[in-house]
């Protein structure tokens, strides 16, 4: 009988190691340790056995038994691992191909860099004002010092409505609207839309810009400078050169243009900057005595700086736009490039 | 203003390159726009002499010259016949760049060695055509010397782009004065002396000005005996170098003088002038005058005539008239030399469209008191360059004649304002530089009384300015402002604009941004209703084309164009919002209302089309579910969907109003394909359009939130058939009426028509979750309550279980 056993074990091992299936090893196991099994067969044959022997016999069966029980065990954990390969092998999909997602929307540029410019100066402590597009002559000029047939006025060409209004020129009569409202100490960011009479390759009859206005005590140009330097590091990266010059606006005096070093070529000079290695981007000053009188502010209490830039300029000079009117064609194309 | 390099050396001394120089002009804030350098780059190009020349042996046409530069005798190869040995030529050397990059190089022609090129006018860019090459007289320079130079052309032109204030600048002489100022230089005017003859002025013309108001100073000298003849070389090329034609010497030396002095003048042929006189006057209404443009201007009172005893000659401060002009018989004349007030000339010149050299100036306003100045200088000039002889002083009428005020100045307070500190002396200096008078006030204060010429400085501010810009603005420190802490969050109406375009950006819509004005026709493409409040437009009195003739009063239509216009680029899967103001005109108030209008277009695939999904096309729910999402993002509750056809525009069975409680804020539907056709679209598409302003209003400040049940959920489903009568909003409703703590979300979960169902009803399926606060709900206890929700289905809908 042991000889029987260590045959049935010597045939069984092999076949469970051949075995590459479940379904074999489930089959090799039923037909070994099943109720009508081989080795259930086997054991059987224990009760014809001597009392002396079939303790040692059984050992032999219990034995028997384990080894066959672990090598299937073994071959078992081997084949489902090997039939998970197989099976995660025979599912790979092609990492290549697009994504599944919702379609992304965009924001316009123009908004976009409204959005980044009010946040940087929010971090200055201005908050966004706004005011009406339809506006008054008084304060779009007359309280901004333009006085009436004044060639100042020539800078800005006029679209003219019914009613004696027009339409804003700057964005400047909200430092007007909003000084006539609060007192100071003020600090705000006006962006809005304005309208110019003239269309060609690099005017838009319609436009946006933003408009700064601080006013408190003891406020100087020396501020002024600090400010926009803060805010064109902040928009254009930290080490941007920022040159002031002088200029005129009637509602400010001292009045500057503001030059940042070009950002194309760094200041060597190239098409984008004339050559000059500068680009004007915004025009600034400290706020005229007059305005201040408009507004009764008085003028020997407070002092004050506002400026003035074009968000279309900024857009074409971080985006790299050469054309100002593709910001306004909507082109899907072009948009969906934000 | 144009002026150029060597004509400002000829007034103050500065020892700066041309490039230095436009960046000291620029940082004076005289904006140097452009600059041209006359003869750049020719410095290889000089005076030569012909010491010898033979006829070429391989060929005709060709002479063989031994041409000296004054240190070598080079060999050079010439095709021009119009030269001889002894002449002095022009020569461009070997390596000279002439201008059209035309590059000189050692080269054989036929065998023959050539070291360079002889030259003609039109190779230096010296004319637009020449015969043969350029042959100078003997004298004209060393030999070696450039040609640019030798000539005494060679010169920078700088295009200045003045500020409107900067009147003074408007001439050589005004921007040298800046020049002086800032380097501390000292400036050499023009000579004015006249050489006069015995005649008394008065004895031969006479001036009144009957409008002092407009005319504060009239000015006239009486030269007779003049020739008129070209200008000579001097003058021209000046005048040519700063882009003015050369006419004839009297009128080069009104225009000279103007551009040199900033002092407009004027020229009568004086045999013209009836009585010998001017008057200055108001023009009549009507009254007509050829000017010397050769048009024909009809006057009104708002202008200012010049007149001799019977009738106008010139348009003060504008222009002069065809019946009294410099001819080339002239031989008397009367020089005008006047100030008018800007905003007469202004007027007048805007009203005609008449802008001229001299109107610019007028309307800046000029220096009253260099109104003698320019007019003895022009005198001095013409007696010079034209003969004849001046008559004794000049005709001064001056009845505007004001004293220089002087302005009490604070050194401290500039300081102050400016950031900068600067000593009392030192602000002396900068003011007395800039030829002010100072004296000392009181209490420190300083008097200080500005040039005539400087008509811009009023104000203590206007001197602050003059500080800081003479100082430097790149002296100024950076520094950065103390200040009072403010409170300054974005407004509620500003976070919720920003809320809306990033859920816009989040359903897949890219923004757009279109013109705020329209065309009138925009309302008829709509096919608004003759009655429409959106039909009354805001109209732009001063439109550039009719197509942006009217502020618009809804962005649908600019939605639609740009939709068309994608469309027609091929990109065919759109989804569209603009957020923007329309403008809306209001009874019995001057200023119109402005309120921020939502609109969305989208048609096309709903996801794009790809590989990975079915191309599914845009409808109806789309637009809404865009326009549901918004609302939820704002936390508007309460919203219904009323299928009134809203708009004339829309499909009348696919559109509906939105309220918010009673509220209309808006509208969604699919555009009328009669509509679509006046935009040239051949595509369903799907609009929304709501009113931003309403939205604030409704959208609840506080969300309450309720805590999810500690027990899980179950879920029935039931199916019914309704009628196409029975709207979805109602069957919820329905649900909805069984109050019972345990009834969770309901949700229509498919809606089926076709094969089954009979022709007007839709097969509707409901899934119902159920759950308690308190324990897991049982099969009996949820099998009820679905009871009680069918049987309510069924008897108050009368609709059909399936």
């Amino acid at each position: 009988m042991r000889e029987q056993l260590e045959q049935l074990k010597n045939s069984a091992l092999p076949a469970i190691q051949a075995a590459t299936s479940e379904e074999q090893l489930q089959e090799i196991r039923v037909r070994l340790l099943g109720r009508k099994g081989e080795l259930t067969a086997l054991m059987k044959g224990l009760g014809l056995l001597t009392p002396e022997e079939r303790p040692l016999v059984g050992q032999v069966v219990n034995r028997v038994r384990d080894e066959l029980e672990a090598a299937l065990a073994i071959a078992l954990s081997e084949a489902r691992l090997s039939a998970q390969t197989a099976r995660l092998q025979s599912e790979r999909v092609d990492v290549t191909l697009p994504g599944r997602r919702s379609t992304k929307g965009s924001k316009h540029p123009v908004t976009l860099i409204i959005e980044e410019v009010c946040e940087i100066f929010a971090g200055l402590g201005f908050s966004v004002a706004e005011g009406p597009e339809i506006e008054h002559d008084w304060y779009n000029f007359e309280a901004l010092n333009f006085p009436p047939e004044h060639p100042a006025r020539d800078m800005q060409d006029t679209f003219f409505v019914e009613n004696d209004l027009l339409l804003r020129t700057h964005t400047s009569p909200v430092q007007i609207r909003t000084m006539l409202k609060q007192k100071p100490p003020l600090r705000i960011i006006a962006p809005g839309t304005v309208y110019r009479c003239d269309s060609d390759a690099t005017h838009s009859p319609m436009f946006h810009q933003i408009e700064g206005l601080m006013v408190d005590t003891g406020i100087s140009f020396a501020d002024l400078k600090g400010i926009l330097t803060v805010f064109t590091n902040q928009l254009f990266g930290q080490k941007t050169g920022v040159r002031l010059r002088p200029s005129f606006f009637p509602f400010t005096e001292p009045s500057a243009e503001v030059d940042i070093a070009c950002v194309i070529c760094g200041g060597k000079g190239c098409r984008v900057c004339k050559g000059s290695g500068w680009l004007e981007i915004l025009g600034a000053g400290m706020v005229d005595p007059e305005v201040f009188r408009h507004v009764n502010y008085d003028a020997e209490d407070v002092s004050g700086f506002a400026f003035g830039m074009g968000i279309e300029r900024i857009a074409m000079l971080k985006y790299g736009i050469s054309d100002m009117r593709l910001l306004f064609e909507n082109d899907v194309r072009f948009l969906r490039q934000f | 203003m144009n002026v150029t390099y060597n004509w400002l050396k000829e007034f103050v001394d500065f020892d700066l390159s041309p490039d230095q120089l436009a960046d000291l002009l620029t940082m004076l804030g005289l904006e140097v726009e452009g600059m041209v350098r006359l003869g750049d780059g020719l410095d290889d190009v000089i005076i030569a002499r012909v010491e010898e020349k033979r006829q070429h042996p391989n060929a005709d046409k060709l002479s063989l010259c031994r041409v000296n530069t004054g240190t070598e005798i080079v060999d050079v190869v010439c095709g021009a016949q119009n030269f001889q040995s002894g002449d002095t030529v022009v020569l461009a050397q070997i390596g000279a760049n002439l201008p059209g990059d035309f590059k000189i190089k050692r080269s054989k022609i036929r065998g023959e060695e050539s070291c360079g090129m002889l030259c003609s006018e039109k190779e230096l860019g010296l004319a637009t055509e020449s015969v043969g090459i350029l042959v100078l007289s003997a004298d004209k320079a060393a030999l070696g010397t450039p040609v640019f130079q030798a000539l005494g052309m060679k010169d920078t032109l700088f295009e200045i782009g003045l500020t409107p204030n900067r009147a003074d600048c408007l001439s050589a002489v005004g921007i040298a004065r800046e020049i002086a100022a800032k380097l501390g230089l000292q400036i050499r005017l023009p000579a004015s002396a006249v050489v006069e003859g015995p005649e008394a002025v008065g004895s031969a013309i006479g001036v009144t000005i009957d409008d002092p108001q407009r005319c504060p100073r009239y000015a006239a000298r009486y030269i007779s005996g003049c020739l008129i003849a070209p200008s000579p070389e001097w003058l021209v090329k000046r005048l040519n170098a700063i882009g003015i034609r050369s006419i004839n010497n009297v009128v080069d030396i009104t225009n000279f003088v103007m551009m040199e002095l900033g002092q407009p003048l004027h020229a009568f042929d004086c045999s013209q002038l009836a009585g010998s006189r001017i008057v200055v006057r108001t023009a009549r209404d009507g009254e007509t005058f050829t000017t010397l443009d050769n048009q024909l201007r009809t006057l009104e009172s708002t202008d200012l005539v010049i007149c001799d005893a019977e009738r106008p000659v010139a348009l003060a401060g504008v222009m002069g008239g065809l019946n009294s002009e410099i001819e080339n018989e002239t031989t008397a004349i009367l020089l005008e030399s006047a100030c008018f007030n800007p905003a007469a000339i202004r007027k007048t010149s805007k009203r005609l469209g008449l802008h001229t050299e001299s109107s610019h100036r007028f309307e800046r306003g000029i220096d009253i008191e260099g109104v003698v100045t320019a007019l003895d200088r022009a005198a001095a000039l013409i007696v010079s360059l034209a003969g004849g002889a001046s008559a004794h002083g000049q005709l001064d009428v001056y009845p505007g004649k004001t004293e220089a005020l002087a302005i009490a100045f604070r050194p401290e307070r500039a300081n102050a304002l400016i950031g900068i500190n600067l000593a009392r002396h030192e602000i002396i200096d900068i003011l007395e530089r800039l030829e002010c008078r100072v004296s000392e006030g009181e209490d420190g204060v300083l008097l200080v009384t500005p040039p005539r010429y400087r008509i811009d400085i009023e104000r203590e501010i206007d001197l602050v300015e003059e500080i800081a810009r003479l100082n430097g603005f790149d002296k100024i420190p950076t520094t950065m402002p103390v200040a009072r802490i403010t409170s300054d969050r974005p407004s509620r109406h500003q976070q919720l604009q920003k809320k809306v375009r990033n859920t816009l950006i989040d359903m897949g819509m890219n923004e757009i941004i279109n013109f705020s004005f329209t065309d009138a026709a925009a309302a008829d493409k709509l096919l608004l209703s003759e009655t429409d409040p959106r039909r009354t437009a805001i109209k732009l009195l001063n439109p550039l084309i009719d197509e942006h003739s009217v502020m618009r009063t809804t962005l649908l239509s600019g939605l639609l164009e740009t939709t068309a216009r994608n469309l027609n680029f091929r990109s065919l899967d759109l989804k569209l919002f603009e957020m923007r103001r329309v403008y809306l005109g209001r009874d019995g108030e001057s200023m119109p209302h402005e309120p921020i209008s939502i609109a969305g277009a989208m048609t096309g695939s709903r996801d794009g089309d790809g590989w990975s999904r079915p191309n599914e096309l845009i409808d109806f729910y789309d637009a809404k579910g865009t326009v549901e999402a918004l609302l939820e993002a704002l936390e508007i509750g309460g919203i219904s969907w009323v299928a009134d056809a809203p708009e004339p525009y829309y499909h009348p069975g696919k559109s509906c109003t939105v309220l918010a409680g009673r509220e209309r804020i808006g509208s969604v539907g699919e555009i009328h394909p009669a509509v679509l056709d006046t935009f040239n679209i051949d595509k369903p598409v799907f609009c929304f359009e709501l009113d931003f302003e309403k939205l604030v209003q409704v959208s609840r400040q506080k969300v309450s939130i309720t805590a999810p049940s500690k027990f899980p959920d179950s879920s029935r489903d039931v199916a019914i058939l309704v009628p196409d009568s029975l709207t979805s909003e109602k069957i919820l409703a329905c649900v909805r009426s069984v109050k019972a703590k345990e009834l969770g979300q309901v949700k229509i979960f498919d809606v089926y028509k076709g094969a089954g169902i009979p022709d007007g009803f839709s097969s509707i399926a409901i899934r119902i979750r159920y759950r308690s606060y308190d324990h897991t709900l049982t099969e009996d206890e949820i099998t009820a309550l679905h009871k009680k929700i069918t049987d309510s289905l069924v008897q108050t809908l009368k609709v059909t279980l399936r």
